[in-house]
């Protein structure tokens, strides 16, 4: 049972779960599926989706420390010029695809462009190359990718009633989480007690999305050092009942599924020109962009990671392509509830075949744990429940 | 006092429906001082259909002086550059127009959001507004953008609108028996609760290209008439809610308000009446 619930940590399984239940649901029942979901949606996007963006950032917080991933910079810099690249590309096609139909009023979806599914892509990552240099460049385009997103998407969050002078909220709640840190409490109770609301709040009000509303709290968390790894196992300070990793570590699976259950809920007939927008957006032209900026990247003399051939590059573009919950959070963030969210959506759900061509191309250029095994012995689905590193 | 309102109504349009009368004749009862209307969706192709319908709406406004035309979007489909307003809607309806038939338009998923500065479109540069005629208050609504100020613009405009007639459209129906979009349910759960406790009467839509009078959900009647000018022939796929339907050619809608009864008949592009009725609208509503 344990090991059967670390699996299903480990590979993020709460997210397809929850999108597979919202599907059946808003199919068979939709008034019903769709009065929860809106329900929910406030507490689940506004609210628990900022503990996951900040369980995110704390991870790259704590990679960009000295000895960890993206420290010093320079080694990072190939995997977010990919991550932009791949961006731009995505972005660029989904506009010319757009602006091809008549469809003007789909040309604010582009940023949804931008996403990448780090924890989905964290989990195929850990299928096919364990945890090589390869899953760190996968998961790095995908923070730089997500953070065009992100920067994009900030100010499309509409409330009714803008209040700009609230934003001065963000300074108290800065100053509180500095003092904390400056008294070196470790807990990151605190902080969320006493920053983080008026952080929220200041979000909210000004027209920003509130998802965004732990960010500038959580450089004060105390930190230590770590690989990037969104998907648990975290070893030491980590495991201290104080270390936002380890209080939030189940809550933000518990998010991830509600976030699914709330987003992932489309009426199949509701496909239209966005939903192949962003399929040949993220599908077809990141992983194109993603190969373009690392060859302009190297042919400037930057260096691949070590480990990391133009094969494992295929894989890896390929691999970031998947864009199911930045894609479904993006789209929520510029689209209201209605006709062009539900074809968005579907769009970013129909991603999930990613999945299926980045193993197959894994499979056919024997890359990760796909290499030196014959291909005739090589059935996908074994390899993906053959347990991790 | 919803139910029996809705039974009232159910039972003049059943009472109305079998009578015999001849295709083309005005089934509207055309009385001097009442507000006439037609209303037509999803025209703007510049193709030959539209203009049929264009030259049917002509010669019934000819019968039935009707002053204004509600447009229930893709108001113009594909390039939307000056010569198409020309080709797309000036040209078409230019006999209107020269009779000083108004069109106040709303914005389907194929117009620009630009639109809403074009003149004849009559809707002052705002993607949703309101206007009152006689007795009778018009909400026209961005369905592709229904976020959260539209929302309660809607509210607060519903609120304040003292006229008894509330008559809202938009482009995406909230019920719809269309093959291949149906339904916008994710936007009903927004959108019915307000327009039921407001009072909201009517309620026109498109985007499915059919013609659909649903039956009344929650005291408010509802009609798709999306084939002004596209057609998506046998898409209609009849339910429980289904009144009335006509998907083998265009259509569009004439109306009219007399006291609290709305009249309604619609008109395919051969110039057959293919639906008629009339809304009761209770008066201590």
């Amino acid at each position: 049972m344990i090991r059967a619930w670390r699996y299903v940590r480990d590979h993020y399984l709460v997210l397809p779960l929850g999108g597979a239940i919202a599907i059946v649901w808003s199919n068979a029942w939709p008034l019903e599926y769709f009065k929860a979901s809106q329900a929910l949606a406030f507490a689940v996007n506004d609210v628990g989706m900022a503990f996951v963006l900040a369980y995110v950032a704390q991870e790259v917080v704590e990679a960009a420390m000295p000895g960890g991933t993206l420290h010093p910079w320079r080694r990072a810099s190939v995997p977010v010029i990919a991550g932009i690249g791949g961006a731009l590309a995505a972005i660029a096609v989904y506009l010319l695809y757009v602006g091809s139909t008549d469809e003007e009023m789909l040309v604010r979806g582009w940023p949804i462009a931008c996403g990448v599914d780090i924890f989905f892509c964290a989990a195929i990552a850990r299928a096919i190359f364990r945890r090589g240099s390869a899953s760190t460049f996968l998961l790095l385009l995908a923070l730089a990718s997500d953070v065009v997103g992100l920067a994009a998407t900030s100010r499309t969050f509409v409330v009714a009633d803008v209040h700009p002078a609230a934003g001065l909220l963000i300074v108290p709640a800065v100053v509180v989480a500095a003092m904390l840190r400056r008294r070196n409490v470790r807990s990151v109770w605190p902080y969320l007690l006493s920053s983080a609301p008026l952080s929220w709040l200041a979000c909210f009000w000004t027209g920003l999305h509130p998802a965004l509303a732990l960010l500038p709290i959580v450089p004060f968390f105390v930190h230590s050092r770590r690989n990037l790894n969104v998907t648990g196992a975290a070893r030491g300070e980590h495991r201290r009942a104080r270390h936002f990793e380890e209080v939030f570590e189940y809550p933000v699976q518990a998010v991830v599924f509600l976030f699914a259950l709330v987003n992932a809920g489309v009426l199949l007939r509701g496909f239209g020109t966005a939903t192949w927008a962003v399929l040949t957006a993220l599908l077809a032209a990141r992983p194109a962009g993603i190969l373009a900026a690392v060859a302009l990247a190297v042919s400037v003399g930057l260096h691949l990671p070590r480990n990391v051939g133009w094969k494992d590059l295929i894989v890896i573009a390929l691999t970031a392509s998947l864009s199911v919950t930045f894609g479904l959070f993006f789209a929520a963030a510029v689209f209201p509830d209605g006709p062009l969210l539900i074809e968005t959506r579907i769009g970013a759900l129909g991603t999930s075949v990613g999945v299926l061509i980045a193993l197959a191309a894994a499979r056919l250029l024997r890359v990760g744990r796909f290499a030196n095994v014959p291909l005739a012995r090589q059935p996908i689905g074994a390899r993906l429940t053959r347990g991790r590193a | 006092m919803r139910a029996p309102r809705r039974v009232l109504a159910l039972v003049v349009v059943s009472l109305l429906a079998p009578l015999p009368f001849h295709a083309q004749d005005l089934s509207v009862p055309n009385r001097p001082g009442s507000l006439k209307f037609a209303a037509i969706g999803d025209n703007g192709t510049g193709e030959q259909p539209e203009y049929d319908v264009a030259n049917q709406m002509d010669l019934w406004h000819r019968r039935f002086p009707f002053d204004m035309v509600i447009m229930l979007g893709d108001n113009l489909y594909g390039s939307q550059g000056p010569a198409d307003f020309v080709q797309k809607f000036e040209r078409p309806y230019k006999p209107l127009l020269a009779a000083g038939v108004k069109f106040y338009a709303s914005l389907g998923n194929h117009d620009k959001t630009s639109n809403d500065s074009y003149r004849l479109f009559n809707m002052g540069g705002e993607r949703y507004y309101t206007y009152a005629r006689d007795n009778v208050r018009f909400f026209v609504i961005d369905s592709n953008f229904l976020d959260p100020p539209q929302l309660a613009w809607l509210e607060s405009e519903l609120k304040s609108a003292r006229e008894p007639w509330k008559i809202a459209y938009f482009h995406h129906p909230l019920y719809s028996d269309g093959g291949r979009h149906g339904s916008e349910v994710e936007l009903r759960v927004r959108l019915e609760p307000i327009l039921i406790r407001y009072g909201v009467n009517v309620v026109y839509s498109g985007h499915d290209h059919i013609y659909e009078r649903l039956k009344p959900q929650n005291g408010i009647h509802y009609f798709v008439s999306g084939a002004g000018g596209e057609l998506r022939q046998g898409d209609l796929k009849r339910s429980a809610i289904t009144a009335a339907a006509f998907d083998q050619d265009r259509s569009f809608m004439l109306n009219e308000i007399a006291g609290d009864d709305l009249f309604f008949q619609v008109v395919s592009r051969t110039g057959q009446t293919v639906d008629r009725g009339v809304i009761h609208r209770d008066a201590n509503q």
